[in-house]
């Protein structure tokens, strides 16, 4: 059994167990050396009908140590944190690079610079969130909500997590920063049933840095929303398959960038040659009314953040402006082998993944057109309400599903249609999202990729795509 | 103690000594006045390469640990707890978080130790692989993307590729003197191509292999699957939209079971989120040929486990026969809430999850098995062959029994097939079970279970035509 090293927290007094493991890689030959330290609080809760029937505590450690030698590099992930675990993980890393240890530390590792403390003002954060007994009762409120509203309802169900985390990155180039990160997300979910007739809907809100974020939860609201969408959707009929021109509604709508081209817009897919938009900086790649945004930086977003997973500041990088491509998001591993430079945007689940380019609050930026404007346009197609989830794949093929979707007859919304999946891929349909409405807003996600499921916001107004194929019956 | 283990795993790794863990947890409980618990842990050694076009990628190495502790409190109440601190003041902090969550514990439903956490396990066949030199890892995923690479011109790429090992162990310990432990080292790789010829869309296929240690892994058969699924999809065309008679690969039919598994899980249905009931036993779900056991303890289920997350041994387990519905999967609550014993589907919690092993699909013996003589090359009605289904977790609705999934495969006639450029396929999964054709061909051993191709008629294809 090892001891736990981690009584004081992520303080300064790490510096110099960290400047020597440093030392130690750059003597080894290492070009740079990075760890990753992290401590984690988690707690999970389920509301079911009107009874609380997890409460699920978590709680953890662990490194990561990245070496670099070129554009090559090892990573090594261990919960050991003593002297002797760090230092065995930083031998295979070393190792993996065809480096030996080396007891001749040189001077070429200059020592940490001072600490960037970008967690010194939230030591408290943990401490003001709901305790257990609070939080339940708010999920109670919200199942409780869910029974007042609705009809039909099978199965009612509220879930929050909790997520705190103390992160300190240090690396031979003299980084040296720490962060402490909040994140909360509440979910209601239900299952309506009549006869043959079933719909299970729900939403999710999410917030970082936001300790009493649960305490201002609008629970009723919610509520209503969820009961309304399942209400509607209970007896709608699946949508006929064909291309059609679609209107995707705002907040989660925005998936269809995040998976269409969000995700070929990280470095990690120059890297694989996954992406069709590698050598397309400066060229017209989406229609002129798009411009698209990625940052980190919206105050209480999920995928704010005030220093990456590699301790750089996030920035507000343009990906798209007027749908000329601009930028890509890099992290230090993609700066290193594709020449993007850094935005911040290195990213990862934890200390078991090495960091890579992801998404943080990622959004299309708002148009001149109303909602309104957009339908009216549409003669036969479908409205998009609510997106579910969608992924993407290795030839830019995306897909995502409609949890509620309206058809467009003769420029108006008439009824409810479910079943629907859109798929196409990002070269064909980011030149058909022809017009943008003035309402945008961000919605809270999840997203897995390489490093990771990390907390990541979605956002866009409502948008028009001239055509797409819907999958349906 | 009940342990299945052959051998020590890699010398790297750290080992768990069960009699240590279950002496310290018993003198911290003690201590705390805690008299009932419970603990599953799991500690792993990894190692993984990824290679670009001949160079390395990415390599990989992991220590963890986690423990996952239950309490029960005075009332009777469950807390949990999980950590990834196995120190003495983690496990400590651990027993002292299940008891605080333990006063929020569901009365209506409280876990009880499985009756058959001491029962005899069954043996498995596991041999224990020393671990090889990550150089040689990478030495050997270098070699078997380059003979991918070579197979056509047209294939540019290998972007997702991984050659991985693992020596894992696990423990279950209860406070009646439980204590399970398994050793286990597997290995795995995979090889997702990516081809592009000019003016075309680029295409993409690939394939896995699993086995016991990295020199028992079948890497030639993975490039052969790979470059064959890659090189077919090159000569693509869009596809109608309308409703097709499909041929759904093992692997395809496997996912889609899988991602209904609630049809037979005893969790979703007391729940209410299954589309079954407790009075769906003997009532008539599929075809009247179909069969569909859980049986974990398949030999062809790499890194199967001998034991779930209360102790309960794995078995193999009859969910349909003919077509009706036979047995469902329990956890302890699950079991004494239907009046049955466990089966060895728990996970671990103050909620137990409860999830399938390891599907066997097969023609119902003594039925008819559906029609006879099915081959998709010998039809002369177009027909789709479904090779694999994507986005299962946005695409299906268990609870609802719908799905619209993208999928790649191919459009047959006569004999001839070609590659279908984009598609989704839709439908109920209780019409599709129900509306069976056959089977076709020899069962196929997968990562996910063991199933033949099957038929199914009249599902909704959306194509880009």
């Amino acid at each position: 059994m090892v001891l736990s090293p981690l009584a004081g927290g992520f303080d300064t007094t790490w510096r110099s167990r960290l400047e020597s493991l440093l030392s130690s890689g750059r003597g080894s030959g290492a070009d740079l050396v990075e760890v990753f330290l992290e401590r984690t609080d988690h707690i999970g809760l389920l509301a079911e009908q009107d009874t609380i029937t997890s409460v699920s505590p978590a709680f953890g450690m662990g490194a990561g140590i990245r070496v670099f030698r070129g554009d090559r590099d090892g990573f090594v992930s261990t919960n050991d944190l003593s002297d002797a675990g760090l230092l065995h993980a930083l031998e295979q890393a070393l190792g993996m690079l065809g480096l030996a240890p080396s007891a001749s530390a040189v001077a070429s590792f200059e020592g940490l610079k001072d600490l960037r403390d970008f967690g010194a003002t939230k030591s408290d954060w943990l401490k003001r969130c709901p305790e257990i007994q609070e939080a339940t009762g708010t999920l109670l409120e919200g199942t409780a909500a869910l029974e007042r509203h609705g009809h039909h309802l099978q199965a009612r169900r509220g879930s929050y997590a909790r997520d705190w985390q103390e992160v300190l990155v240090a690396a031979s180039d003299g980084t040296f920063a720490r962060d402490i990160r909040l994140h909360q997300s509440l979910g209601l979910n239900v299952l309506a049933a009549d006869g043959d007739h079933r719909a299970g809907l729900g939403r999710r809100y999410g917030t970082s840095g936001c300790p009493d974020d649960l305490r201002q939860w609008d629970a009723d609201g919610s509520a209503q929303e969820v009961c309304s969408s399942a209400g509607t959707m209970l007896y709608a009929d699946y949508v006929e398959a064909g291309q059609m021109p679609a209107v995707l509604a705002n907040r989660f709508g925005g998936v269809i960038f995040h998976e269409a081209c969000g995700h070929l817009l990280e470095t990690t897919q120059v890297e694989r040659g996954t992406t069709p938009f590698a050598d397309k900086v400066g060229d017209l790649i989406a229609h002129e009314a798009v411009t698209a945004i990625d940052e980190g930086l919206s105050d209480g977003a999920f995928g704010s953040l005030c220093m990456d997973d590699e301790g750089m500041e996030p920035q507000r990088t343009v990906l798209i402006e007027n749908g000329v491509l601009k930028r890509f998001l890099s992290d230090r591993a993609g700066e290193l082998r594709t020449g993007h430079a850094r935005t911040g945007s290195g990213r990862r689940q934890g200390h078991s993944f090495a960091a890579a380019s992801r998404m943080r609050n990622t959004f299309i930026a708002a148009g001149p057109h109303s909602p309104d404007e957009l339908i009216a346009s549409v003669d036969q197609g479908l409205y998009c309400k609510s997106m579910g989830g969608g992924s993407v794949g290795p030839t830019g093929q995306f897909n995502f599903a409609v949890e509620e979707g309206y058809l467009i007859e003769n420029g108006k919304l008439t009824k409810p249609v479910k079943g629907a999946t859109l798929i196409g891929e990002a070269k064909e349909v980011m030149p058909r999202i022809s017009m943008c409405a003035n309402d945008l807003e961000l919605a809270a996600g999840f997203c897995g990729s390489v490093s990771g499921s990390i907390f990541v916001t979605v956002g866009q107004p409502h948008i028009k795509v001239d055509s797409i194929t819907v999958g349906g019956r | 103690m009940d342990s299945h283990s052959n051998a020590q795993v890699g010398a790297n790794s750290k080992s768990l000594n069960p009699i240590q863990l279950r002496d310290r947890l018993e003198q911290l409980a003690r201590g705390a006045g805690i008299n009932q618990w419970d603990l599953g842990a799991s500690c792993s050694t990894d190692t993984s390469v990824q290679v670009d076009r001949g160079e390395a990628k990415q390599m990989k190495g992991a220590q963890r640990s986690a423990i996952t502790v239950r309490v029960w409190n005075g009332d009777g109440l469950v807390g949990v707890t999980s950590t990834s601190d196995l120190s003495d003041p983690g496990l400590a902090k651990a027993l002292e978080g299940a008891r605080d969550a333990s006063a929020f514990g569901n009365a209506d439903e409280t876990p009880a130790f499985s009756p058959l956490a001491t029962a005899p396990l069954a043996t498995l066949e596991q041999p224990i692989h020393q671990p090889q030199s990550i150089l040689h890892l990478l030495a050997t995923l270098k070699d078997a993307e380059r003979q991918l690479l070579d197979r056509h011109q047209a294939i540019g790429t290998v972007p997702y590729n991984g050659l991985a090992q693992r020596s894992s162990e696990r423990l279950y310990l209860n406070s009646d003197g439980a204590c399970r432990h398994q050793q286990l080292t597997t290995a795995s790789i995979y090889l997702y191509a990516r081809a592009e010829e000019t003016g075309r869309k680029p295409r993409s296929g690939g394939a896995v292999r699993l086995a016991y240690g990295a020199s028992d892994l079948d890497i030639a058969g993975c490039i052969d699957e790979a470059a064959e699924r890659t090189i077919s999809h090159l000569d693509y065309a869009p596809i109608d939209t309308g409703h097709y008679t499909c041929v759904f690969s093992p692997e395809a039919f496997l996912d889609l079971v899988g991602a209904f598994s609630s049809l037979f899980n005893a969790r979703a249905i007391l729940d209410g989120v299954s589309l079954s009931s407790k009075e769906s036993l003997g009532q008539q779900l599929a075809a009247p040929f179909l069969s569909i056991h859980d049986n974990g303890l398949n030999p062809g289920n790499v890194g199967a486990s001998a034991f779930d997350g209360e102790g309960t041994p794995t078995k193999p387990l009859a969910l349909l026969e003919g077509g009706v519905i036979q047995h469902f999967l329990h956890s302890e609550a699950t079991a004494r809430a239907f009046g049955v014993a466990p089966t060895g589907h728990a996970g671990m919690g103050s909620k137990v999850s409860v999830g399938p092993d390891w599907f066997e699909i097969s023609a119902t013996p003594g039925s008819d098995g559906g029609q006879q003589g099915l081959n998709h090359l010998g039809e002369a009605s177009p027909l789709v062959l479904i090779e694999s289904l994507s986005a299962l977790h946005a695409g299906v609705k268990a609870s609802q029994g719908s799905f619209s999934l993208p999928f790649d495969g191919w459009l047959i006639q006569n004999g001839q097939r070609r590659s279908i450029e984009a598609a989704t396929v839709a439908g109920d999964i209780r019409t599709l079970l129900k509306g069976l054709v056959g089977f076709e061909g020899p069962a196929k051993v997968t990562p996910d279970g063991l199933c033949p191709h099957v038929w199914v008629d009249g599902l909704s294809i959306t194509g880009e035509a």
